[in-house]
């Protein structure tokens, strides 16, 4: 125990004899190990606030309102995701189905699972649309032009969603609780820096990388922003 | 271990290192600002409008008499942008304000949602059955009683449909008075009766004239089908037509013409016969006109002895070589016209000078001739069976003038009118002597407004049943409005009904039925769909695919014009109104496509682009001439009184010398009480200051102008 | 500088226009413009067309209106050297190489209002509000326009979410060019007199490039005399042109310039 009354033994040592130098030294080696462990401890405390608690903390949690198989659908559609997720004839991309898309096969249901069930009696036979949580959502003022991407640079759906496509399920939706934006934009990795595949974060300095890559200039504000 | 000020630092330093080395500092800092960005802590939340699929769907405006083609952007079930039908013979792509901010309308919360009936210092809601039942309940009560021709309709409708099935309505249950608002088409079919011997309204070839001469009609302020004539205003630019403005104000028309003349107000009719005098004198009319006409020589000594250009002159305020040199202008013009109707056309005007604005057209040789006149037949679609039964021998008597209900219920004990329904118009808002008629409305004791908007004649109504508004029904809309060749343009929903609201026709149609016996048997129709597709019967499918149908009537001959009419309206004219001490001022109203005074109220978005010199705050301005100013010791943007012999209001002067002087000038168009926040209590409604007067010859309330002073408040 | 890129720009004809006022309410509602219970204070109201309207100072009864409507200009400067996009601290507005337009990001913006200071065309403003649609009424939003918040700058943007729209079109018809009639503004669509062109002012096709003829030695100004520019003398070399056959119109947009007269002056 470091306290200021061992501190007055010391000096008062020292006043006294002189010779009581190692009990110094001890309590200075001590005192450094104090403020050592403080440093270490304070360290700890905050990798794990940072790395753990905060990240645990920011993001809510929120499961699909149903379960879907992409990997059981792809096997089953003509076009890949183009058959679901098309471009409509004045070139916007019709982005997630609704159920008029699903009526086709899921007027009723087809198969066994749990979730179909769930599907057709929630939302198809009240026709009401499933609020599906949307992972790969921008922020309101962005326009991002799929068929710039796919009809014209000629991207893949994987270059930038990954293999979406193989997946059985959907993952747990996670909601940034300050900006109210999906995790997926920012990414899984908090520090931005360890980004493997396209597909791991999509902000404003994602886009910006890969279109001065590719065209040769970042663009301008309204290349994006509406 | 005690925690000194030592380790406490470095525990400090430790957090501070750590913290460095995770992605807290920079995630916090972006999310942070990303939040600034959305708002999302102020109570107004920024909305985020929700994507979906674009579609368009084409319908025809009926918010004015221009009957315009629109396209309707849609996102999923959403209506989000109106835009001019490419291609509609009407408007070609073009539109105008109130078009534009037609959604506004559809989706403001001035709406009435569902039946409302009066009470006690408001109103409740009730059930459509209630509503109905009630006042079925009640007109058959009436009509038990032999007062079937106490009933009475307003409508602004007109003679499509819906208007028809409201007048059918009030045929069979008994009583004349089917009362539609007037307008100048009514001035000008008048006109053209007396003279022509036909019934039909006189349409004007405006694109391919090569000069116009308006005797004070607003064509680029809303007159007729507004962007017809904004159209027609280009072509004129493009081919070196002449454009000549007579009137006292320079309004947007005066500001776009050639020559802009300045006149007295109320003089219009005798500036006209001054040309006609001017032509008639110089033989340069057209020959025909004399040959073929009846009393043409009677004209020509009218002209003589009473319009010659000094005599002229000096009423109209007009210079005589002026006179001279327009007359000849338009009559050597290949192609000339003339036209008249003040403001946007919707008051009547004098017979008088309807009937001048006639014979100088017919002088000028422009009947039926390319860039001239022509007399429309109003297209005959409607072919409904007589109704049967004791009912449809009822209806005899005359119809009321509405400008004359106030009189009338004030005048006896028993007022003529026991119950009033009033669809698709505002008449306590847009007719002269507004208070008047609201007081004696008030006395009615069954008043049913058939409305979309909580307007100002539905607050004082007994009753009042939402229609649905104009673009989720269908309508056929008939468009005469100063269109060269008649049209019935198909309206049809847009989107689904917002409210509980019903079509106007379908309420009808429900109210019939619920009166039972003959009145239900006149009405044989499932709904007014129904009764629409049957009405147009094999036209259907054209108008559905085309959108509009053209009905182009027959040429209506004018080689053999009566102007023994015109010589007796001369005589009947009514009295100027001479110099008035107490009322040294001229106040006239003024029509602007950014303030509508019809019964759609000024939506947002329109009341947004009203200049500052018009509207500031909750004050109107009246426009004052610089030498008014200096007289009456008026300084601009200052408040003051406005006093006419109908009534007083406070006002605030703008001082341009766009106006003559001893003239001024107020917007209709404001001063609602009832509509909404955004345009009730703002300004004054001019035509509470302006009483009706009624033109001695068609009996048509032509007020326009009226005696007014201005004082310092 | 952008041989490839187009250059977007409009003509107004002062003669046609009427001063209805459809350009402005085209432009509201395209473009989700908010409004409040009072818009008589011209100062806090938005509007990103807005309709001037000039007088000739002559008294009764030589007095002449003009109308005139003011979109923002999407000066070019010298090579994008636009008035506002030098001042902006926060990179919320710059100019589009590849349209020739001034974009202005909201979200970007903080709100200094530096930009409203440098812009000699009063083109540029600023939400004092927040805003408010009444109930019901959030129906009408468009999504193609971002709503902004309250504390930013907001300004006309040539509709540029249509031409983001006729690219995606185009796109998806294998095509890279667009047709005249593709991309238009909301107001030059609405105009009911037909007083506004627009079109793309490197592409000789286009019936504004041809009317105009803008001379790209010098910034764009017009080769047609008749054309003219608002404060041309400025050199902010805006990409809107005027027409007017009356004389005292084209003196009051400050004309001096085009006309030879004040030479030197830049």
């Amino acid at each position: 125990m470091d306290t200021t009354d061992d501190k007055c033994k010391c000096d008062a040592g020292e006043a006294a004899g002189g010779e009581e130098t190692g009990v110094s030294k001890v309590s200075q080696d001590k005192g450094l190990l104090a403020v050592i462990l403080a440093f270490l401890a304070g360290l700890g405390i905050a990798l794990a606030v940072g790395w753990v608690v905060y990240p645990a903390l920011l993001y809510s949690e929120q499961e699909q309102p149903v379960q879907f198989n992409h990997e059981l659908h792809m096997a089953e559609v003509p076009d890949g995701c183009e058959s679901c997720h098309f471009f409509r004839e004045d070139g916007t991309f019709s982005g997630v189905p609704t159920l008029d898309q699903c009526r086709d096969c899921h007027e009723s249901a087809i198969g066994e699972s749990e979730e179909e069930l769930k599907f057709v009696e929630e939302y198809m036979e009240k026709d009401q649309e499933v609020p599906w949580l949307i992972y790969s959502r921008q922020p309101d003022c962005v326009f991002f032009s799929h068929a710039a991407h796919v009809l014209k640079a000629g991207m893949s759906c994987e270059a930038c969603h990954g293999p979406i496509g193989e997946s059985t399920s959907l993952k747990t939706y996670q909601e940034n609780r300050i900006t109210g934006y999906s995790r997926d934009i920012w990414g899984e990795d908090l520090t931005g820096i360890f980004k493997k595949n396209p597909w791991d974060s999509m902000k404003m300095d994602d886009c910006a990388r890969c279109h001065d890559k590719e065209t040769g200039s970042k663009g301008a504000c309204f290349q994006c922003h509406k | 271990m005690k925690i000194d000020r030592r380790s406490f630092l470095s525990l400090a330093a430790g957090v501070a290192a750590g913290t460095a080395l995770t992605p807290l500092p920079l995630k916090l800092t972006d999310d942070l600002s990303i939040w600034t960005q959305t708002f999302r802590y102020m109570p107004n939340e920024v909305p985020v409008p929700p994507d979906g699929a674009v579609s368009v769907a084409t319908s025809v405006c009926s918010l004015c008499p221009g009957g315009c083609g629109i396209s309707v952007r849609k996102i999923d079930n959403r209506a989000v942008k109106i835009e001019g039908r490419q291609g509609y013979p009407v408007n070609n792509g073009g539109i105008c304000t109130l078009g534009l901010a037609g959604l506004q309308l559809l989706y403001g919360p001035w709406r009435v949602q569902e039946p409302l009936k009066k009470k006690e210092g408001g109103f409740e809601k009730i059930s459509w059955d209630q509503a109905l039942s009630e006042i079925s309940g009640r007109l058959n009560d009436l009509r038990r009683n032999g007062k079937s021709p106490s009933v009475a309709a307003i409508t602004g409708a007109g003679q499509n449909t819906t208007g028809r099935l409201l007048q059918r309505f009030l045929t069979v249950f008994g009583s004349p008075h089917f009362i539609r608002i007037p307008a100048v088409d009514d001035s000008l079919a008048f006109a053209a009766g007396r003279m022509l011997g036909t019934a039909g309204v006189p349409a004007f070839d405006f694109e391919n004239s090569s000069y116009v001469l308006s005797f004070g009609s607003g064509l680029l302020d809303g007159w007729g089908s507004p962007v017809r004539m904004f159209q027609a205003h280009s072509r004129w630019k493009e081919n070196g037509a002449t454009l000549v403005q007579v009137e006292a104000r320079l309004s947007n028309t005066a500001a776009k013409a050639d020559v802009w003349v300045p006149v007295k107000p109320g003089t219009e009719a005798t500036l006209a016969l001054g040309l006609a005098h001017v032509i008639v004198r110089d033989g340069l009319h057209d020959p025909a006109i004399e040959a073929a006409g009846k009393a043409f020589d009677a004209f020509r000594e009218l002209l003589k002895s009473r319009y010659a250009p000094g005599a002229v002159a000096r009423q109209t305020g007009v210079e005589e070589p002026k006179i001279e040199k327009l007359a000849r202008d338009f009559a050597r013009s290949p192609r000339p016209v003339a036209v008249c109707g003040k403001g946007a056309g919707q008051d009547p005007v004098e017979s008088l000078e309807a009937m001048a604005v006639l014979a100088l057209n017919a002088l000028a040789g422009g009947f039926n001739r390319s860039g001239g006149v022509r007399i429309n037949a109003a297209p005959d679609y409607i072919h409904w069976p007589e109704p049967e039964g004791s009912a449809a021998q009822k209806s005899n008597g005359t119809r009321l003038d509405v400008h004359r209900l106030p009189e009338l219920i004030n005048g006896g004990a028993q007022p003529p009118v026991q119950a009033l329904f009033v669809m698709e118009a505002n008449p306590l808002f847009t007719l002269h002597g507004a208070p008047a008629l609201a007081g004696a409305v008030d006395k009615i004791p069954l008043v049913v407004s058939l409305s979309s908007y909580m307007d100002e004649t539905a607050a004082a109504a007994d009753y009042v049943l939402p229609v649905h508004a104009y673009l989720e029904r269908y309508e056929d809309v008939l468009i005469t409005a100063g269109l060269k060749e008649p049209l019935v343009g198909l309206s049809r929903p847009v989107v689904k009904p917002k409210f509980g609201s019903r079509h106007a026709g379908d309420v009808l149609i429900d109210l019939a039925r619920a009166m039972g016996d003959d009145v239900a048997a006149a009405f044989p129709w499932e709904n007014f769909e129904d009764c629409l597709k049957q009405t147009m019967a094999d036209k259907w499918d054209v108008l559905s695919d085309q959108g509009y149908l053209a009905e182009t009537g027959p040429e209506i001959p004018a080689g053999g014009m009566n102007f023994a009419a015109l010589v007796e309206s001369a005589e009947l004219q009514p009295p100027g109104q001479g110099e008035n001490g107490a009322w040294p001022l001229t106040l006239i109203p003024y029509d602007s496509m950014r303030l509508w005074g019809g019964h759609i109220g000024t939506p947002p978005f329109v009341l947004k682009t009203v200049a500052d010199t018009v509207l500031k705050q909750a004050d109107v301005f009246v426009e004052v001439n610089p030498v008014t100013a200096e007289r009456y010791h008026l300084a601009d943007g200052r408040p003051a009184f406005l006093e006419t012999p109908a009534g007083k209001a406070r006002v605030r002067v703008h001082v341009t010398d766009g106006i003559a002087p001893d003239v001024i000038a107020m917007p209709r168009g404001l001063g609602h009480a009832a509509y909404d926040d955004y345009l009730a209590e703002k300004g004054v409604n001019i035509n509470a200051l302006i009483g009706p007067v009624e033109d001695p010859v068609s009996g048509l309330d032509v007020a326009w102008g009226v005696k007014a002073k201005l004082t310092t408040a | 500088m952008s041989n490839h890129g187009k250059k977007y720009g409009m003509l107004i004809d002062l003669d046609k226009c009427t001063g209805c006022g459809s350009c402005m309410v085209a432009c509201m509602a395209e473009n989700n413009v908010p409004f409040k219970k009072d818009e008589s204070n011209k100062l806090v109201s938005i509007t990103w067309m807005r309709v001037y309207r000039l007088t000739n100072g002559k008294p009764f009864p030589d007095t002449e209106i003009c109308y005139l409507p003011r979109p923002c200009m999407q000066c070019e400067g010298e090579h994008g050297h636009s008035p506002c996009v030098s001042v902006c601290p926060a990179v919320a507005t710059d100019y589009d190489f590849s349209t020739g337009i001034v974009s202005q990001i909201p979200t970007r913006c903080f709100g200094c209002r530096y930009c409203m200071a440098a812009c000699p065309y009063h083109a540029r403003y600023f939400n004092w509000y927040d805003p408010i649609w009444p109930k019901g009424m959030k129906e009408s939003l468009s999504p193609h326009v971002s709503p902004r918040m309250r504390g930013v700058v907001e300004k006309c943007t040539f509709c540029f979410h249509r031409y983001q729209q006729a690219m995606e079109k185009a796109y998806y018809e294998s095509r890279e060019e667009l047709e005249e009639n593709e991309y238009q503004t909301a107001c030059t669509q609405a105009c009911p007199a037909g007083a506004i062109i627009f079109g793309d002012l490197n592409n000789p096709d286009h019936t504004v490039t041809r009317v105009v003829g803008p001379d790209d030695a010098h910034g764009g100004r017009p080769k047609n005399p008749a054309v003219f520019r608002l404060l041309e003398r400025l050199g902010t070399n805006p990409k809107v042109y005027y027409t007017s056959t009356r004389e005292w119109v084209r003196r009051q947009a400050d004309n001096d310039a085009a006309r030879g007269e004040n030479a030197g002056r830049h």
